[in-house]
């Protein structure tokens, strides 16, 4: 009995920690050091030229991420319009696909006929292998043979060159990232909506609180935390976007719908980029950690006033 | 962490005892990297080259793998290497990614292998000298072997050129714009120049050509971006779809040339050679082929222009292969190079076969008699110039296209200047290899 009583709190004390191992070890292996790693390489550049092949890297502290932001360097051009893109498409996303996905909750939240049908029809894109559907776009949008032209042409307008014109294809791509992402989206809405008690609207309504009353006082706080993680998510997914990019035209003529994490792709291949490359990865990295933080601080102290 | 190690190579050790058990115990294994490019059984052709080598060579087995897109094995290979793998023996490569791999030391030439052969000249020399223009360094040393090759070409609807009453396809610059003009309609192109969606650089160099200077040399250290020659090439290309206004502004994208022609939407387009079969194939009209238009560096052949493409054999090797392994991986690459092969890969896929002796060998024979096409591609080689290639060919590669870009769709009106910019950021690159 003694001797059973002395290990119980050993084993109790290293429970959790077993239990965590599995995933900490995952994390650590795959997560902490290579980020790690990145931060590090980001500080060196790789020997260049003739002969080297074998040289070990130099050190250059801060300046890869000079050059990214230099506007005359060969990557800091490209740096530069893609990382503006980026935030455009981010923004235009959760400010445009966010309300949309909430709002097809709120109109697939009511009972009607064939809702299952609806709700499905709304969440299809989802299911969908992302570079097949943006595949499928692509002839969409194609100049001569494509659904989108063929319309505007019967309506008598001569065409749109949808991912020809450095000044469409960013929209393009944007339009294709709602459409996949809407439906996602609805579904966490649809989950929060339906976590709301049917009560407090009906003492609302007998209150005589209108519809529009309701939505602003009841509906949106309510939902503020699935909002916030929708937020997050939708944020966080603009910056991960290189499927799409592949079939809509890698990034549009001269970058004008390039996305950050394609543009780190597009760059891996030759050694003498490696440091620009991490470089790339570790502004990547700070603006989402900034972005989704700065989020979860804000509405945090928000939920405790 | 180490007895995870221990447990890898166990387990790594017990499957090379279970295909040790498949393999003959002292049979030399040759690891090759293969990419597809079009729509073809690349993977059922080349397990049919592998039997046929094995048949013939006791002792050597062939482990063919197929690694995606030029792309994806480019990246596939280098990642293997880098992470410290032993990555392919043979691989067929784009024919400039050269220097890429020289640069980090993972590739051999293979003019050791054609030196020690009794009659190494007669089998180099039976390729098309324009296909090896990319295989070469600048000191004359063969490094890759042609295998798979391409060019561009003019394929025209025939039927909707005789229709407007053209008998022969155009063959200068001029006739190309008047024809062009001729067969455009609303709902049809004169003309699509596939130089939208990201790689206008291959289309591009045939203009450059055309107007008398490629904008590479054999020296990989120099690029000749911003010359008159190379300006006039680019203004001209933009101009189709804009003054001229016989294709989309901007150009037309790759994949939806063909399309375009099949279905009738376009009367003449760029393409390549490696289409050839689809086209000829796919077609409800008469297809004719012709070389690219000369430009005005002359018609006397010298403004004819197109630049070389596709893929070549790579031998690698960091200096721990053994003779006999090494012996065995060129036996390996002379297959795929033979006429043999070669007249075989052509007819099946339309590449143009790279050894003259291959189209003497059945069934291209029969195939380049049956379709007349299939020998203009060939012909047109005697004009055609080496790919763009250089040290650190992506990296440049990427600056040119996206200079083209801005150029070709009116972002950058002033092409000069946009060319001035690049051919600097270019300069300063190569600076490091001189």
């Amino acid at each position: 009995m003694r001797l059973r009583s002395q290990r119980k709190p050993l084993v109790s004390y290293l429970q959790p920690y077993l239990l965590i191992a599995p995933t900490l070890i995952l994390v650590l292996m795959f997560n902490v050091v290579p980020a790690i790693n990145t931060v590090r390489d980001s500080l060196y550049k790789p020997a260049r030229g003739l002969n080297a092949a074998g040289k070990p890297p130099e050190f250059v502290g801060a300046e890869n991420f000079r050059d990214l932001f230099d506007e005359s360097h060969y990557l800091g051009a490209r740096f530069l319009r893609t990382f503006r893109n980026t935030i455009v498409f981010a923004l235009a996303t959760v400010i445009i696909g966010v309300p949309l996905g909430l709002l097809l909750a709120l109109l697939l939240n009511q009972k009607q006929p064939l809702l299952g049908l609806w709700r499905f029809a709304v969440f299809y894109p989802s299911l969908l292998p992302l570079i097949g559907a943006a595949s499928i776009w692509s002839f969409i949008f194609s100049d001569s043979i494509g659904l989108a032209n063929a319309v505007l042409k019967s309506l008598g307008h001569p065409g749109l060159n949808w991912l020809g014109d450095r000044n469409l294809v960013l929209l393009s791509v944007i339009v294709v990232n709602i459409w996949k992402q809407a439906g996602y989206f609805m579904i966490f809405f649809l989950a929060g909506l339906q976590n709301i008690p049917r009560d407090i609207y009906e003492s609302a309504s007998l209150d005589g609180a209108s519809d529009a009353q309701q939505f602003v006082a009841l509906t949106m706080p309510l939902l503020r935390r699935t909002l916030l993680f929708v937020i997050v998510i939708a944020f966080i997914f603009a910056f991960q976007t290189v499927e799409q990019l592949q079939a809509l035209g890698e990034g549009g003529p001269n970058d004008s719908a390039n996305l950050l994490l394609y543009l780190i792709f597009q760059n891996i291949s030759e050694r003498r980029n490696w440091g620009y490359v991490n470089a790339m990865t570790i502004v990547l990295i700070g603006v989402v950690l900034t972005f989704t933080l700065s989020n979860f601080l804000l509405f945090e102290r928000d939920e405790s006033n | 962490m180490n007895r995870l190690c221990k447990s890898l190579v166990l387990i790594t050790a017990l499957a090379l005892l279970m295909t040790g058990a498949v393999i003959a115990q002292d049979d030399i294994v040759i690891d090759f990297y293969f990419p597809s490019a079009t729509a073809n059984d690349a993977e059922g052709i080349f397990q049919r080259y592998a039997d046929t080598f094995e048949e013939r060579n006791e002792g050597i087995s062939i482990n063919p793998v197929f690694t995606g897109s030029y792309t994806d094995t480019r990246n596939t290979i280098l990642t293997e290497l880098q992470g410290g793998g032993a990555g392919p023996d043979v691989a067929v490569m784009l024919s400039i990614d050269l220097y890429s791999f020289a640069e980090e030391g993972y590739i051999v030439p293979a003019q050791g292998f054609i030196d020690a052969m009794d009659d190494g000249g007669a089998y180099i020399n039976d390729f098309f000298p324009s296909l090896m223009a990319n295989g070469v360094d600048d000191m004359g040393n063969v490094w890759s072997i042609p295998f798979q090759r391409s060019t561009p070409i003019l394929y025209y609807n025939a039927d909707l050129l005789a229709e407007a009453g053209y008998d022969s396809p155009p063959t200068n610059n001029a006739e190309l714009v008047e024809i062009a003009q001729a067969l455009t309609t609303d709902d049809r192109d004169g003309l699509l120049v596939p130089v939208a969606g990201g790689f206008p650089i291959w289309m591009y160099q045939s203009f450059a050509i055309a107007y008398g200077r490629n904008i590479v040399s054999d020296d990989p250290t120099e690029v000749y971006f911003n010359t008159p020659e190379a300006v006039a090439a680019v203004e001209f290309v933009r101009s189709l779809g804009t003054d001229l206004g016989v294709g989309p502004a901007g150009g037309a994208a790759w994949g939806d040339t063909p399309v375009a022609f099949l279905a009738g939407q376009a009367a003449m387009i760029y393409h390549t050679t490696g289409n050839l079969s689809r086209i000829l194939d796919g077609a409800d009209f008469e297809v004719g082929v012709w070389y690219l238009p000369s430009g005005p560096a002359g018609d006397d052949g010298a403004g004819y222009g197109s630049p070389t493409g596709g893929g070549n054999l790579y031998i690698f090797d960091d200096g721990s292969k053994s003779d006999a392994e090494l012996d065995a991986i060129w036996k390996w690459v002379m297959f795929l190079s033979s006429p043999e092969i070669q007249a075989d890969w052509g007819a099946t896929t339309g590449y143009i076969a790279a050894n003259a002796t291959a189209w003497e060998t059945e069934p291209l024979a029969s195939r380049a008699m049956e379709y007349p096409q299939y020998g203009v591609a060939r012909d047109q080689l005697q004009h055609a110039d080496k790919e763009f290639s250089s040290y650190a060919t992506i990296t440049i590669q990427g600056i040119i296209n996206k200079t083209l870009e801005s150029i070709l769709t009116g972002e950058s009106e002033d092409a000069q200047a946009a060319m001035d910019e690049a051919q600097a950021q270019i300069d300063g690159i190569l600076a490091e290899y001189k």
